[in-house]
């Protein structure tokens, strides 16, 4: 109590000539995005300020702003894009996942694999599209055709975030 | 949301681990080396009951025949 008496004077001694935003450690600038986005094997993103998020979740494509109303998202396989503070946008291809904003502008992206797009090869990509219609269309058990329809629906988002 | 691999049975679980193999065969092959490692998975387990190890079965075999068993009892 007392430490924050003797804080208050400095401060009204001290900061005559501009306003002093006080903020403590754990508050985001209002803003800005507090954003962590890890896979299990990496942290792409730990706890940093960025001004927008863009995410592909299953009830549409949405941005993400500071001060968002808190919010979970089930991911579609598909483009995130960050957009820095120093201006810069990166984009990743997730392939599924969860994303959580919490009170304060905190948005946590949790996905099993993601990679930045130029990691991707389209010749790689049509070659698993071919096969997988293969098998979709063919006479295998229901659980073959679910899954070969699961990894035609990845992609298809995956090729159409490649062009 | 009705999604179609649930009512094909498949468990959440298991649609994150075909959309993850599908990325990583997608990737470029020098880091696809890398992340298909990490697509292994070799689990074997056994059921104890009174004392006794049971058959030894592989998990993912397993986990198919219940996926299959399931199917079509989600709506």
């Amino acid at each position: 109590m007392n430490s924050l008496k003797i804080a208050r004077v400095a401060l009204r001694v001290a900061g005559r000539s501009q306003p002093v935003l006080r903020r403590g450690y754990a508050d985001v600038a209002p803003d800005k995005l507090r954003l962590s986005l890890a896979l299990p094997h990496q942290t792409i993103y730990k706890s940093q300020d960025v001004v927008q998020v863009n995410i592909a979740a299953e009830s549409g494509e949405m941005g993400i702003l500071a001060q968002h109303v808190p919010s979970i998202e089930q991911l579609k396989p598909g483009l995130v894009e960050v957009i820095e503070e120093a201006g810069g946008n990166k984009q990743f291809f997730l392939s599924g996942g969860f994303a959580t904003v919490q009170p304060g502008s905190v948005l946590s992206i949790n996905a099993v694999e993601g990679y930045p797009l130029e990691d991707f090869s389209a010749e790689n990509v049509r070659n698993q599209i071919s096969e997988a219609q293969k098998i979709a269309g063919g006479s295998g058990s229901e659980q073959d055709k679910a899954e070969a329809n699961i990894e035609l629906e990845v992609l298809e988002s995956l090729q159409a975030a490649l062009k | 949301m009705a999604f179609a691999w649930k009512a094909a049975g498949i468990t959440y679980n298991r649609y994150l681990a075909v959309a993850a193999r599908v990325v990583r065969r997608s990737l470029k092959d020098d880091k696809r080396l890398q992340a298909e490692r990490r697509g292994e998975m070799d689990l074997r387990f056994a059921k104890w009951e009174g004392g006794k190890q049971g058959e030894n079965k592989s998990l993912a075999d397993a986990n198919q025949a219940d996926m299959a068993a399931h199917a079509g009892q989600s709506q």
